[in-house]
């Protein structure tokens, strides 16, 4: 149970910057979630944490205390590794016993039994403490190694992809079992995933990571309704945002935007216009997810875009549509028992209520309709 | 350009000398037609004989049993360069010494094409699988993606009747495999080339594919369009298989009171009403697994009838919202698309979405059907 | 059924090749045993029917001092293993985790101590040690073997260390071991069958070795291998009780190697960490 603070910290692995002046404050009892794709530096800043990696510059601070200089064993941190790291000559038992057994943590035989068996049931893996490793399935094995990182009452669990090896229904259901024992926890816990899922549905807290710097630190809701640039909206959601250029013009009724090079131009929202007129005028692209698409085969009013069907992916519970407009795909959610023809023409709506605009320039997030109201939630 | 067709197909190794393997057959009684120009999916998990069904088609497998006609021909005992077949491996598979070129025109120069031929042919694909700026480069020069694309222009060069395709996204990451999936679907389109894709992956199977073969444990399961198997699954197999979040199947007990039926969750208080429609095959006491995907489970109103339960985790996932109720050892799920908002220890009531929701055996896994 | 029947054949065909190997392979040895048993008069007949007598044990056991020399052997060949592990291992270990310059090139500068020809570099150790008083002592030989045990050593168990991931170290640390215990507790186990192996097969090669006892040493310290040699006389050579003398000092090789057979086959052919 404890603050955990990286403060400016950069990490240079020979001339590639791993890590650029990260700045983190993980507060007590708090689930802290590192989300970015692969190569970013999630997983150095978890091992930095746990005093594997060594910072160039900066400080780490346990509850307030700089520990740069204390050996990772007594920093009393645990730590679940994306491949699990499990001693393959010993039993399960024995593999969740070792840090009870270690000189630094050690109790007694009698207490060490009862934790170890109390983690087992809950990873429901009382049933196999007499195999090694290798006789355990990949979910089997994940469960062991978060039972062993589970067993101390550490300052800080550092989880690294623990659920990301497993096959798609038991990654489901781990993910659900872990939130629901999140409670349980009552410890600081820094969890690092590339699955956007898992980031939104496990995070207090998420640090979008990209290339070695934060991106974005906030709320899954205001990391999803509100990111910071392009880069964490196109992170967050399945099919991918679709982001496009734009241009605002004026006629007489106020301020409108032409997209995707078509000859009508499309309303904006009263609030979103005041913001977009006193930024004036540069460069600005539009980001609207595939939920908030309409279509038709028939042009119902001016608002539709002419386009042609460019794919229809069915995936069980929804088809994903794919259409091209002036070159530019967009994608679309549709139901599940959508079927078009490649080529043909289609007409969509975009729900300007909820699109966010970005600046064209350099990327950042300008504003979308309404931003109070996701913000406040 | 061909229909394919399987006749029974048998597949057996010969085990003799080593220590007796529980099943006999790779592939067991497998029978299905492809028509002319139509996108199959094999789909099955590892072991399922998918692979060796390919390696049956393709000719490098010898087949113990039945018959495979590409067209009207059978050919099970043409050898594999006989059988105009465009295979396209997993791995890549190029020759590394070689320029992108010359790997795509090896075969062709193997038939003594002359080389503006060649050179024709491979102007007339290169465009299409987007390698037309990479011909000169090695193989160790390209990512993945490229490599497959590479591979797959090679596999198409010779005109072939039939395309193969072996898991050809599996050894590519996320976004790549995204981007090549949507490519091999309009190449598809452009060749019209009667295509078999082999996958573990049923997301890939069911974008890519007209019509899906599910096989386990080397016999076929079902065959059908991504949306037959997916809202009319045979068995509880294929029910399991298909669709991401997966189906949520569990064991449950049917109950009787006041005239009205009853699932009762096994190992949990959880009970949800029958749906009407299956009353006629329902009997007090009678076990039975139920099948109802995430998006079927519905929240229902005061007046529904089943039990109240507890809303063991809630989701916000962006685009869906879920809630999982514990089930015994198991969550039952539900997503929906719509702006719900719930903490853990919220009581709400669930009730399914009648159409929506299959039984299956308990013992055999399949399907109980109402008449 | 014809494949049946093919297989049949093709499974006597292949243990009939083998056993003629077999054959071929251990027929040096079963000669030198038997000629153990032969007077001198009857040594070069080669029919299989003599007298056997028990004279050249009882020449060779009892009446020198072969004892002497089959104990330096051990002292020497065991000490040299005992080193090799001890200070082998770490270096292995650093060879592995570690990264410093020039790291493969000294990594295979002690592997090529082995491609060395004994002979190119044994005068120059012989006047070396005459100066440095290490001509003729146990430790001078252990020390000399090391040319012979380190590098394998270290290869092999360097393998075996690199195929531990550093996360397992990492993991262990984090749950409250220090390096030491880290070593003892998770690593060695870990490597054990490859070690096993390896130091058997570098005591073996020590047990062997000729030329550096020969040149290095003298009257005090002997080796059961230059001890041979003393049956050489200089009008006739004793082939049985020679051949008694290479019999019994192959004795422990052949009980040690029987013993781990199993580690070692393991031990060069796999991995440390499976699965």
């Amino acid at each position: 149970m404890a603050r955990i603070e990286l403060c400016n910290i950069t990490k240079k692995f020979k001339k590639v910057t791993a890590l650029d002046n990260i700045n983190i404050d993980v507060k007590d009892k708090e689930f802290f979630v590192l989300f970015g794709p692969a190569g970013a530096g999630k997983t150095t800043i978890l091992k930095t944490i746990a005093g594997i990696e060594f910072p160039d510059e900066g400080h780490v601070k346990i509850d307030g205390k700089i520990v740069n200089l204390v050996e990772p064993a007594k920093r009393n941190v645990s730590m679940v590794f994306e491949n699990y790291a499990l001693y393959p000559h010993i039993s399960v038992f024995d593999n969740i016993a070792s840090p009870m057994r270690s000189p630094l943590y050690k109790k007694d035989e009698e207490t060490v039994k009862k934790e170890v068996y109390r983690v087992a049931s809950m990873m429901k893996i009382d049933h196999l403490m007499e195999r090694l490793p290798s006789q355990l399935s990949n979910g089997q094995r994940q469960r062991v190694a978060l039972g062993r990182c589970l067993v101390r009452e550490p300052n800080v669990f550092l989880m690294d992809e623990p659920i990301a090896h497993l096959d798609a229904k038991m990654r489901h259901f781990m993910r659900s079992e872990l939130k629901e024992m999140q409670s349980s926890f009552n410890t600081t816990t820094i969890y690092v995933t590339h699955d956007y899922m898992e980031a939104m549905s496990l995070g207090d807290r998420i640090a979008i990571i990209n290339e070695g710097k934060i991106e974005q630190i906030g709320s899954s809701d205001e990391v999803y309704y509100t990111p910071a640039n392009e880069f964490v909206a196109k992170l967050l959601g399945e099919p991918e945002i679709n982001i496009f250029p734009a241009e605002l013009e004026m006629d007489g009724r106020g301020l409108k935007v032409r997209m995707l090079g078509q000859e009508n131009l499309i309303d904006i929202c009263d609030d979103v216009a005041k913001v977009l007129n006193k930024k004036g005028s540069g460069k600005l692209d539009v980001g609207i997810r595939g939920n908030d698409v309409k279509f038709s085969f028939e042009k119902i009013d001016d608002n539709y875009l002419k386009g042609t069907v460019y794919i229809v992916e069915p995936i069980g519970n929804k088809t994903v549509l794919t259409v091209s407009i002036n070159k530019q795909l967009i994608r679309i959610i549709a139901p599940n028992d959508f079927r078009a023809e490649m080529d043909s023409s289609i007409y969509i709506k975009f729900n300007m209520d909820n699109a966010m605009f970005f600046n064209g320039e350099d990327k950042t997030f300008i504003i979308r309709h309404n931003q109070d109201h996701y913000l406040r939630r | 350009m061909a229909k394919l067709t399987l006749k029974n197909v048998f597949k057996r190794y010969d085990n003799s000398g080593k220590k007796k393997v529980k099943n006999d057959y790779a592939v067991k009684e497998l029978s299905f037609e492809c028509v002319d120009g139509e996108f199959v999916g094999i789909l099955g998990p590892s072991g399922c004989g998918k692979t060796t069904t390919l390696r049956m088609i393709a000719g490098l497998e010898d087949i113990t049993g039945g018959d495979i006609c590409i067209g009207e021909s059978r050919v099970n005992d043409l050898p594999p360069k006989d059988r105009h077949i465009g295979l396209a491996f997993e791995d890549y598979a190029l020759y590394p010494p070689l320029t992108v070129y010359d790997n795509i025109a090896f075969n062709l120069r193997a038939k003594n094409v002359s080389e503006s031929e060649i050179q024709k042919e491979i102007s007339r694909i290169a465009p299409l699988l987007k390698v037309d700026d990479i011909l000169e480069y090695k193989p160790v020069a390209l990512s993945g993606g490229q490599k497959q694309r590479v591979n797959i222009a090679r596999a198409i060069v010779r005109k072939p009747k039939l395309l193969l395709l072996d898991e050809p996204l599996s050894h590519l990451d996320g976004k790549m495999r995204q981007v090549l999936r949507t490519e091999i679907k309009r190449l598809h389109k452009e060749i019209k080339c009667t295509t078999i894709i082999v996958t573990h992956d049923q997301l890939e199977a069911m974008s890519l594919a007209d019509r899906i073969v599910i096989m386990k444990d080397g016999q076929l399961q079902q065959f059908g369009t991504p949306l037959e198997v997916y809202d009319d699954p045979v068995n509880e197999f294929v029910a399991g298989f298909i669709g991401e979040p997966p189906m949520n199947i569990m064991t449950v007990k049917i109950s009787k009171q006041e005239g009205e039926f009853f699932f009762d969750f096994a190992n949990s208080d959880v009970r949800i009403s029958v749906p009407k429609r299956y009353y006629p095959v329902v009997k007090e006491g009678m076990s039975v697994r139920l099948g109802v995907r995430p998006t079927d489970v519905l929240i229902g109103d005061e007046n529904s009838k089943g039990s109240k339960v507890k809303v063991a985790v809630f989701e916000n996932l962006g685009e869906e919202r879920r809630v999982s109720i514990r089930v015994g050892d198991e969550y039952l799920n539900l997503t929906t698309a719509e702006e719900i908002r719930y903490k853990a220890g919220d009581t709400i009531k669930l009730e399914v979405n009648a159409e929506k929701t299959h039984l299956f055996d308990i013992n055999t896994g399949d399907r109980i059907r109402v008449k | 059924m014809n494949t049946k029947k093919l297989s049949l054949l093709t499974e006597i065909g292949r243990n009939a090749i083998l056993a003629l190997w077999a054959i071929f392979a251990l027929f040096p040895l079963f000669w030198m045993v038997l000629i153990t048993f032969k007077h001198d008069a009857e040594m070069y007949t080669t029919t299989f029917i003599f007298t056997p007598t028990l004279e050249n044990y009882k020449a060779v056991l009892i009446n020198t001092n072969y004892f002497k020399a089959f104990f330096d052997n051990i002292i020497v060949s065991g000490g040299a293993v005992l080193v090799s592990v001890l200070v082998g291992v770490p270096a292995a270990y650093a060879l592995a985790r570690y990264n410093f310059k020039k790291k493969e090139d000294l990594a295979f500068q002690i592997l090529s101590f082995k491609f060395a020809p004994e002979i190119l570099v044994i005068l120059p150790l012989f006047m070396i040690y005459q100066k440095i008083r290490l001509f003729d002592t146990h430790i001078g030989l252990i020390w000399v073997y090391q040319l012979i045990t380190m590098p394998l050593l270290i290869w092999v168990v360097r393998g075996y260390f690199e195929d531990i991931n550093v996360e397992i170290e990492h993991a262990a640390q984090l749950d409250g071991y220090s390096w030491y215990h880290v070593f003892l507790k998770i690593l060695l186990p870990l490597i054990k069958p490859g070690l096993v192996a390896a130091a058997l097969l570098s005591f073996i090669f020590a047990w062997n070795s000729f030329t550096f006892p020969l040149l290095l040493s003298a009257f005090k310290v002997e080796t059961v291998t230059v001890s041979v040699l003393k049956y050489l006389a200089s009008d006739t050579v004793h082939y049985g009780q020679m051949a008694v003398a290479a019999s019994v000092s192959a004795l422990p090789e052949v009980i040690l190697a029987l013993i781990i057979q199993k580690h070692l086959v393991r031990g060069l052919s796999f991995g440390a960490v499976k699965g």
